[in-house]
């Protein structure tokens, strides 16, 4: 729903303020409540998604074990609370989804962390691990909601602790506007709560707040607490209390209300449940029951108890509705029609479509950005190894990061290369990811913990070089690197086998492969590597796969394109035509003898944003030469030859910078690959991070849900 | 879970606890004569339900004739409603004096709470409310496995006093009270408490009685226990479950029978089997049920169940849970509520039409069904109810299931009703005709009934 009233302002900051004072300063300055979701079992994972899509700020998961990890691909997992908190300083509230056996242990680490507020949804807790709980709780002035609570749920600002569906109606000020006053719900038990909001609703009551206390018979919060906290709170009109048989909050309440009174200044109205059910048998709740020869816990002594200091009790949704109305003098929130409209769309809303998220890449027609940053800038601004940490991690690395990337990179470049060898005419990917499977260093590399990913992922760029230089035959040059240098001329070493490095062409090199790092999940290359990642091969394994997917096909045009290219060129020279005239000679061979001119298309651009900051970088430099010439107008030619728009792409732009270096022609496609190593890795790490193992995958059901676009910051 | 006097007595043996000689469990006076026994001896009925002895079901025998004369009166018993089926023989321990120890929590603010007095036996709780001094009860917010040495101490002494102990008794009575906190804390007890605690002219201390409330949330660890005391099921508080109850158990969804499993039908009672959504308000339900049946159709209105179908139910258990309520004789219509937050329309639309074409298909009981739905998934339950009513409208033809949430429920349940009498009344008898709705005719009466069970 659209205007939500500010966080600060809500009955759950009220909450939060006398709990932590402290915290309610930030959640001023950031609008933001921060929660955790403690226990990520299927019941834990989904509502964390529901929560968030109701508005609630999810920041993280707990699971021990799991630590690294994302539920909901964004959601980051911690294996405990105090690491958590280490990131996270502002957490305010918990829901807890253990199991009862575990939930104990749970609830007291969140409690001994510090988090102010708990939701223990768990329910089931046996009663003397719920006394451990309270008493931890106590020391720590743990403000406890539950177990076996629902939830406790805000409309007015949007927020949600718990799993109550989105079914109350707050105050609409106008039309998708909403306002914070209400009567507040507090309840033993959940699904009366629907029943009782879908009553009040029908006459135009709004709720502001919606607490679950919790259907165990020992609970961290009873009415007693709650309702002088809520009654506290400006905004709300009226209490509604529902409780039910069993135990002695209602009679305790009532008692507080005697004793003082002027805890409870606004009006309130009890519904109690249970005035049917027989003695000694547990009905669903373990906390309604009525125990046999007991003097309180009836529905009489409820009922009694509350009635004799003021409080009307009702036993049914018509009464209910009539005392309320009377209690809050007919005052109306919001048009009914409003309400029933809004639930009509809910429950009419087709379902879902499908998809699962990336954080890595977004893609869209001209334009591609990781984590937030445009390629394009990425090119110009950035080395590999910085862009390769930015895949892992979403963010740039700190200077002191970046030279322990460099020194690893360059360690990993001088190590020996695996025995691989090249049959004759074998593409240089499959060679490539040979030499991945057999490097023993590689898979001997960690990649567990926090920086394991990113780690081993710059180890691999390192021992890219190696194996580059192995397969190419300069290892020579590589052989000479040293620490000192830019890792841009150990790629270069590797790539040209010159030992005297040019930085202008070292970096034109390193520029060429940051274009290639990623393209999203959708490139054949990566849907290998994350087929793969989902049965958690070892890391070589899916990178690998994702490398022999690189072909001509994908990824390998720019020899061919460079081999065009330099066709132009030659014809140029020999005929003494001008470049475009050649171009246009050449283009026309090639239609006629039914060849396709490699290098141009693209299924999602048609204005490569890399191709321009390639050619940018190429001019800069000086490198530029006729086959980036001719690159820049083999569209407009080929349109006017063959009437079809064609743009070139960026393997044909690395094909014609590689040409005009004078590279190897069958580079292009090397450093392609060298580029994508970084983008499969991130893509594997994501996979085995965020997805469940062997899930069905469907990647045209794939969104971007990663950072939004940002400044670069350099 | 309550547990018999003999199951409770074995959990104290088996925590050291001294209690009187076992001779055995009987089910009839006959059985007396298996038994080797040693005269006095104690005949105890086993019921789930306090004061037996006020009811003639505790009673000492001094020789065999006596005993089976006594076995039988004590047999032929029926205590608070509930019939004496088994009978505890055991030794007639010699009483000098006997206190009253208990441990509970304190459903104020759910702390553990020991209580002793010297003035045990059946009367413990009249001298709670006329003299509170006479028991000592102390609160203990720590939660420890064991009891402190010093706390056992102070009771010990508060008992000794009262019964004009020496050292030596003094040391036994804080061993007997930290022993029942072990007790109850080693196997998750809601209450622990030995009524009366006996001290022996021997000055030994018995624990003459014994009661133990299980914590029904901890059954899952107490394996142990169950194996001790060869128990396999749980059960209530007060009683053993009913055999629907079983049957719902077993279909993985929670049920509690309302009326006595025999209960007799009277004609012109509507009974309302409850097909509910989530624990809270099954047990509103049940309360709407009777309300709106008291307001407007004569207090002639009898819900028979409770039902939780659990979050998130398969079809096939939406299913058992209306076979279970149409295989009920005593029912006469199925009212019905899905609010799908957690839980789908669709799959609970899907279970109860799945039930009543499989009834019709086998020539079963098929019952009027009268509901709303409203939440999740309602589009496609929608349109598979709408389709379901033009493939199969004869087994569909009593059932009503209101979509959306136009009518709030308590509407629904007062339809629901209005159809059910007058579905009733064409099956039922020609010459009733519809029962009048707003004529108050004697809703006190369930109250009253109700107050005689305690």
């Amino acid at each position: 729903m659209s205007k939500r009233i500010p966080a600060h302002e809500g009955m759950l900051c009220h909450f939060i303020k006398h709990a932590r004072p402290d915290l309610v300063k930030t959640i001023k300055r950031t609008q933001k409540i921060e929660t955790i979701v403690v226990g990520l079992g299927r019941q834990g994972t989904r509502h964390a998604g529901l929560m968030q899509e109701f508005g609630t700020t999810v920041t993280a998961g707990i699971a021990p074990g799991r630590g690294g990890q994302r539920i909901h691909e964004t959601i980051p997992v911690y294996d405990t609370v105090k690491e958590c908190l280490e990131e996270h300083p502002n957490i305010a509230a918990a829901s807890i989804w253990r199991h009862y056996t575990t939930a104990r242990d749970a609830t007291l680490e969140v409690i001994k962390a510090g988090v102010p507020l708990i939701i223990l949804i768990t329910e089931f807790i046996p009663l003397r691990d719920v006394r451990d709980i309270l008493v931890a709780a106590r020391k720590h002035k743990t403000r406890l909601f539950g177990g076996n609570t629902p939830g406790v749920i805000f409309p007015p600002e949007g927020i949600k602790i718990g799993m109550l569906p989105d079914v109350f109606y707050p105050e609409e000020m106008r039309p998708g506007e909403f306002g914070s006053k209400g009567v507040t719900i507090i309840s033993r038990s959940g699904a009366i709560l629907y029943h009782m909001s879908d009553g009040l609703a029908s006459a135009g009551i709004a709720q502001n707040a919606v607490l679950g206390v919790g259907g165990d018979g020992a609970i961290g919060s009873t009415f007693r607490q709650l309702v002088p906290i809520a009654m506290d709170y400006e905004n709300t009109d009226l209490v509604v209390v529902a409780g039910e048989i069993g135990g002695s909050q209602e009679e305790l309440l009532a008692e507080d209300i005697k004793a003082n009174p002027g805890q409870y200044p606004k009006p309130m109205v009890a519904l109690i449940t249970g005035a049917h059910a027989p003695e000694g048998k547990t009905m669903g709740h373990a906390g309604a029951i009525v125990a046999p020869g007991q003097e309180f816990g009836t529905f009489k002594s409820k009922k009694k108890a509350l009635k004799a200091v003021g409080v009307p009790v009702v036993n049914s949704q018509y009464d209910l509705i009539k005392e309320v109305k009377a209690k809050i003098k007919r005052k109306r929130y919001f048009e009914i029609d409003r309400y029933y409209e809004k639930m009509r769309l809910k429950w009419e809303e087709p379902p879902k479509k499908p998809s699962w998220g990336t954080i890595t890449t977004k893609v869209a027609p001209n334009s591609l950005v990781i984590s937030g940053y445009k390629l394009e800038e990425i090119i110009d601004r950035s080395t590999l190894l910085e862009t390769a940490h930015l895949l892992v991690k979403t963010e740039l690395p700190a200077k002191k990061v970046l030279d322990g990337h460099h020194k690893r990179a360059v360690k990993a470049a001088l190590m020996a290369a695996p025995p691989v060898t090249r049959f004759k005419g074998e593409d240089i990917s499959q060679a490539l990811a040979k030499s991945f499977l057999m490097d023993e260093e590689l898979s001997q590399m960690p990649q567990a913990g926090k920086d394991g990913p990113v780690n081993k992922t710059i180890f691999a760029l390192g021992r890219f070089a190696r194996y580059l230089a192995h397969i190419l035959g300069t290892e020579a040059a590589l052989d000479k690197a040293t620490v000192k240098e830019p890792f841009a001329n150990v790629i270069y070493r590797a790539v040209t086998g010159e030992e005297k490095v040019d930085p202008k062409r070292s970096r034109m090199v390193e520029a060429m492969v940051v274009a290639s790092v990623d393209h999203g999940v959708t490139p054949p290359s990566a849907q290998a590597t994350i087929i793969g990642a989902s049965v958690r091969p070892d890391y070589a394994m899916a990178v690998a796969s994702g490398i022999g997917a690189i072909t001509d096909v994908h990824g390998g045009a720019g020899a061919k394109a460079a081999v065009f290219f330099q066709t132009c060129v030659a014809k140029t020279e020999k005929e003494k035509l001008g470049l475009d005239k050649a171009t246009e000679a050449v283009l026309k061979e090639y239609m006629n003898r039914g060849q396709r001119v490699q290098g141009m298309g693209h299924r999602v651009h048609t204005q490569d944003p890399r191709r321009d900051a390639l050619w940018k970088m190429v001019e800069k430099n000086g490198l530029a030469g006729s086959c980036v010439a001719i690159s820049k107008m083999v569209s407009d030619i080929f349109e006017q030859v063959r009437a079809m728009s064609l743009p070139i792409n960026v393997d044909g732009v690395i094909g014609a910078i590689v040409a005009d270096m004078g590279l190897r022609v069958d580079l292009a496609k090397a450093l392609f690959v060298y580029g994508r190593v970084a983008g499969l890795s991130a893509h594997y790490f994501e996979e085995i991070a965020s997805q469940s193992q062997m899930r069905r995958i469907n990647f045209a059901e794939a969104v971007y849900k990663g950072k939004e676009l940002r400044e670069f910051p350099r | 879970m309550r547990l018999y006097e003999h199951e409770a007595k074995k959990v104290f043996r088996e925590m050291d606890l001294t209690i009187p000689k076992q001779y055995g469990v009987i089910h009839s006076p006959d059985e007396l004569d298996g038994l080797k026994l040693k005269f006095p001896v104690m005949l105890k009925s086993m019921v789930l339900i306090g004061g037996r002895g006020k009811a003639g079901g505790i009673k000492k025998a001094a020789n065999m004739k006596e005993a089976k004369a006594k076995a039988k009166e004590i047999f032929s018993l029926v205590i608070k409603g509930y019939p004496v089926e088994t009978v505890l023989v055991e030794e007639a321990a010699s009483e000098a004096g006997a206190c009253y120890v208990g441990i509970t929590t304190n459903p104020v603010n759910f702390n553990i709470i020991a209580m002793a007095s010297a003035e045990g036996g059946v009367d413990i709780e009249q001298v709670a409310l006329e003299r509170p001094e006479a028991i000592l009860r102390k609160e203990l917010p720590a939660n420890n496995t064991t009891l402190p040495q010093a706390t056992a101490s102070q009771f010990a002494k508060f008992l000794c006093k009262g019964l004009k102990g020496d050292k030596a008794l003094e040391k036994r009575l804080a061993d007997a009270v930290s022993k029942l906190y072990a007790t109850y804390q080693r196997f998750d007890c809601k209450v622990a408490e030995i009524n009366p605690l006996m001290i022996t002219k021997g000055k030994k201390v018995i624990a003459a009685d014994a009661k133990v409330v299980l914590d029904d949330n901890a059954l899952y660890r107490l394996s142990d226990l169950f194996d001790l005391l060869g128990v396999r099921e749980a059960r209530h508080d007060v009683s053993e479950p009913t055999r629907d109850e079983v049957r719902a158990r077993d279909a993985g969804f929670t049920y509690v029978d309302l009326l006595p499993e025999n209960a007799r039908k009277q004609k012109d009672k509507l009974y309302v089997g409850l097909v509910p959504g989530g624990a809270g308000y099954g047990i509103f339900s049940i309360d709407e049920t009777a309300n709106i049946g008291d307001r407007f159709f004569g207090g002639k209105v009898v819900p028979v169940n409770f039902m939780d179908s659990g979050g998130g139910p398969p079809v096939n258990r939406v299913a058992e849970m209306f076979h279970l309520l149409m295989d009920k004789e005593i029912v006469d219509i199925v009212i019905t509520s899905r609010f799908g937050g957690i839980s789908s329309c669709d799959i609970f639309i899907r279970g109860l039409i799945k039930c009543l074409r499989d009834r019709h298909a086998k020539g079963m009981r098929m019952l009027p069904v009268y509901g709303r739905m409203v939440g999740t998934d309602l589009p496609s339950a929608k349109a598979f109810l709408e389709k379901a009513k033009i493939e199969t409208p004869e087994p569909l033809k009593d059932m009503v299931i209101v979509v959306g949430n136009q009518k709030i429920m308590a509407d629904i349940i007062k339809a629901g009703l209005k159809r059910g009498f007058e579905l009733k009344g064409k099956k039922v008898s020609k010459t009733k005709t519809k029962v009048i709705t707003k004529k108050k005719a004697k809703p006190k009466k369930r109250a009253k009934a109700k107050k005689g069970g305690k």
